[in-house]
């Protein structure tokens, strides 16, 4: 039996070709047939469409419902009688400065983040592509493995290499008779520490797009442009990173939605403090639903911040895209 | 669809898909307690794992009861248990934390105690009030868990220091000398900022005779007893006697044992912890009550054991509940925890009678002072935590920080 689920009769009808009353019966026929094929194309669709259903699509039409109560813990037991206010739960966003400042802090993640993440990520991708020889796979799995490494045993290490009194920098630090600032419990450092061990765990997600990327471009181009006499930083600029300008804004996109949604470095590192200079979006959120249950409140945050992705993502594929192909 | 959006609404999709199926539950009397039967309960952290060594004798008296414990991780515990309350699926006996008993009560997920069979004399006052809400009991007493002050008696005897404090004025001018005399990093561990900091902050605040909710549950928290003792927790940070900056997962047993720190206020369970990763310490350090301001009124904390309310098993959970909390079970828990019994009979018999370092755990319990049941505790302490961090980072005064508190918190009482 086909699996198509289009208008593919013909097979199907052909085998069971008619003795008699040919047009009409044959319309008759493809008609059923292509209703049998539409029910296999449904029954073999099922078990992504209730999944979906019920993993996706619910979950978001109910986020949204509940982001106009004000749906809280004791609603659990009896959820249709949360009363709806509207869209109180948005105004009062705006008027609550703690969710402000997690949005400044979520944008300040990713306006210093993003653009690190990516320039670190196309350098490593670089050299390793052109510069090291020897010992090549060992630095590519060196720059990879912090991407799959767990956020709890990332975060071991870091706090090791971050901490005030006994830390790696701090040891360093004295070593040379210099003082290292108090990294995660200082509202001016707590911020910079975090996105810096974001981007070491994220950058190798950048250079392994980049690799490819640069795997792709023709060693012709390269050498013609070396015989013409381009420096390494003309050939970056000429010819690498247009070149790679479709890589590029993927990975740009992927790591801004990422970090626009940060939560886990916060969450493990410094729960949001000290005095919530590093509460994110997704922190805030997630305090508000889980510790308060807030459900209604966390459920417009979703909302807000889903908002804001989009309309970033948008942006960005508008500023960014090769308009000149 | 974005992860954001997405993790929102997972829960919601839990809680009301488990709803559906929520439509159970019993009215009637249920199985009787000599009936075969299968018990389940539900307990958190240490208390989980230890309890399946005891409801194994139990089972060996009560052979027509299978008891059937899940352990759960206290970091996760407050989701599961409001999942399964909206389940209507909590086990047949749960164990509360002090600070989760009035939402579940207020849910009505709880079964009411019978103050027949349970007495409240035979529990700590402030480990009875745990289990209370709105006038009425829910949850019996299990272990208590109270603060109080661990020294370092050597590094005291080096410069002189002969007991342990026993006024808040004591108390700082006793950090004051350890850090000028015995060359100790910090004066004092206490909590600068974060999660339950406020944990920190009761010895201060019931010592001086402030609340954050009074008894009669209102919010009382910028009290002139409350300032008082914010400003004098704050002190410790600004003569940098306490340090300032907050450490995500920080263990003060560390720092006791190389004595940056001589002196914290720790539960019962920190016992342990010194003895078995600083056996070299032991023989120097104590354990004192908590310095007295109007009086010395440390915190009480701990858990309950209640009955939900939709359980099929009432007659055989509140018999196992029985033998849990009473003296001889508890005694018995002791042995295997460490964790203080609730019972103040049991503290009638063996080590409990007679070490005199618990006896400094059961004269503190007798005042240790219990937060109000609230449905939103969890929030009302959030908003004291930021209170005592914006002190102790010097960002504002305890009068102005108490102040901003107390307006969050009276919306957030009833």
């Amino acid at each position: 039996m086909s699996l198509t689920t289009g208008p593919a009769a013909p097979q199907a009808a052909v085998g069971k070709s008619p003795d008699g009353g040919r047009e009409a019966g044959r319309t008759r026929r493809d008609r059923r047939s292509l209703g049998k094929h539409n029910l296999t194309g449904w029954l073999f669709s099922t078990p992504f469409l209730v999944l979906f259903g019920v993993f996706m699509l619910f979950p978001i039409v109910a986020t949204l419902l509940m982001s106009f109560t004000d749906f809280g813990a004791r609603d659990v037991t009896r959820p249709l009688e949360a009363e709806f206010v509207g869209l109180d739960n948005y105004t009062q966003l705006f008027q609550d400065d703690k969710f402000l400042k997690a949005l400044f802090n979520t944008g300040y993640f990713v306006v210093v983040g993003v653009p690190a993440t990516i320039v670190l990520g196309l350098l490593a991708a670089i050299l390793l592509n052109n510069g090291i020889d020897r010992a090549r796979t060992l630095f590519r799995v060196g720059f990879y493995a912090p991407v799959v490494t767990t956020i709890v045993a990332v975060a071991v290490v870091w706090r090791f290499v971050l901490d005030p009194s006994d830390g790696l920098i701090a040891s360093l630090a004295s070593e040379v008779g210099l003082s290292a600032p108090d990294f995660l419990g200082s509202e001016t450092w707590a911020m910079p520490s975090l996105i810096a061990m974001a981007v070491w765990r994220n950058l190798g997600t950048v250079m392994v797009l980049c690799i490819a990327g640069l795997q792709a471009i023709p060693s012709e181009v390269r050498e013609a442009a070396r015989l013409d006499g381009a420096g390494a930083w003309q050939e970056l600029r000429g010819i690498t990173v247009p070149l790679l300008r479709p890589t590029l804004l993927y990975a740009t996109v992927i790591t801004t939605i990422g970090y626009l949604n940060v939560f886990e470095e916060p969450f493990v590192m410094t729960q949001g403090g000290p005095s919530d200079s590093t509460l994110t979006v997704s922190l805030d959120m997630y305090r508000e639903g889980f510790n308060f249950f807030h459900m209604g409140y966390a459920s417009a945050m979703a909302y807000v911040l889903f908002v804001v992705i989009m309309g970033i993502t948008v942006l960005q594929l508008r500023l960014l895209k090769d308009n000149t192909r | 669809m974005n992860r954001a959006v997405r993790t929102g609404s997972i829960a919601f999709t839990l809680a009301s898909a488990l709803t559906l199926t929520a439509c159970g539950g019993s009215d009637g009397a249920g199985v009787a307690a000599d009936a075969e039967q299968t018990l389940t309960v539900w307990a958190m952290g240490t208390e989980g794992e230890k309890l399946g060594d005891v409801v194994q004798e139990y089972e060996k008296s009560h052979s027509n009861i299978t008891v059937k414990v899940t352990p759960i991780g206290w970091d996760v515990a407050h989701q599961k248990l409001v999942a399964a309350a909206a389940a209507g699926k909590l086990p047949d006996v749960v164990q509360m934390g002090g600070s989760y008993l009035g939402e579940f009560a207020d849910m009505g997920v709880l079964e009411p105690v019978n103050t027949g069979t349970f007495k409240e004399d035979d529990f700590f006052p402030a480990a009875w009030q745990q289990g209370s809400y709105d006038g009425k009991t829910y949850g019996v007493p299990w272990y208590v868990d109270t603060r109080v002050l661990f020294y370092r008696t050597d590094l005291a005897e080096k410069v002189g220091i002969e007991a342990a404090p026993d006024t808040m004025a004591g108390l700082r001018s006793t950090a004051e000398a350890y850090q000028k005399k015995a060359g100790t990093k910090w004066g004092l561990s206490i909590q600068p900022g974060g999660l339950d900091t406020v944990q920190s902050f009761y010895q201060f605040l019931y010592s001086a005779g402030g609340a954050v909710i009074d008894d009669d549950g209102k919010a009382v928290v910028n009290s002139a007893a409350a300032v008082k003792a914010l400003e004098n927790y704050g002190s410790y940070f600004e003569k940098g006697l306490s340090e300032k900056s907050v450490r995500p997962g920080y263990d003060v047993t560390k720092d006791f044992n190389t004595g940056a720190v001589p002196m914290f206020f720790g539960g019962p369970w920190i016992t342990n912890l010194l003895d078995e990763n600083s056996p070299d310490l032991k023989g120097k350090w104590a354990v004192a009550p908590v310095p007295a301001d109007e009086a010395s009124v440390s915190m009480a904390g701990g858990s309950s054991l209640a009955v939900s309310a939709d359980s099929d098993h009432k007659a055989a959970a509140k018999e196992l509940v029985s033998y849990l909390t009473g003296a001889k079970g508890q005694a018995d828990w002791f042995e295997r925890t460490n964790d203080l019994p609730a019972n103040t009979a049991a503290w009638k018999t063996g080590d409990l009678a007679t070490d005199p370092t618990l006896q400094v755990w059961r004269k503190q319990m007798d005042t240790a002072r219990a937060t109000p049941s609230q449905p939103r505790l969890t929030e009302i302490t959030s908003k004291v935590d930021t209170a005592i961090e914006s002190v102790t980072q010097g960002k504002s005064s305890a009068k102005e920080a108490l102040d901003k508190a107390q307006s969050e918190i009276e919306g957030l009482v009833q």
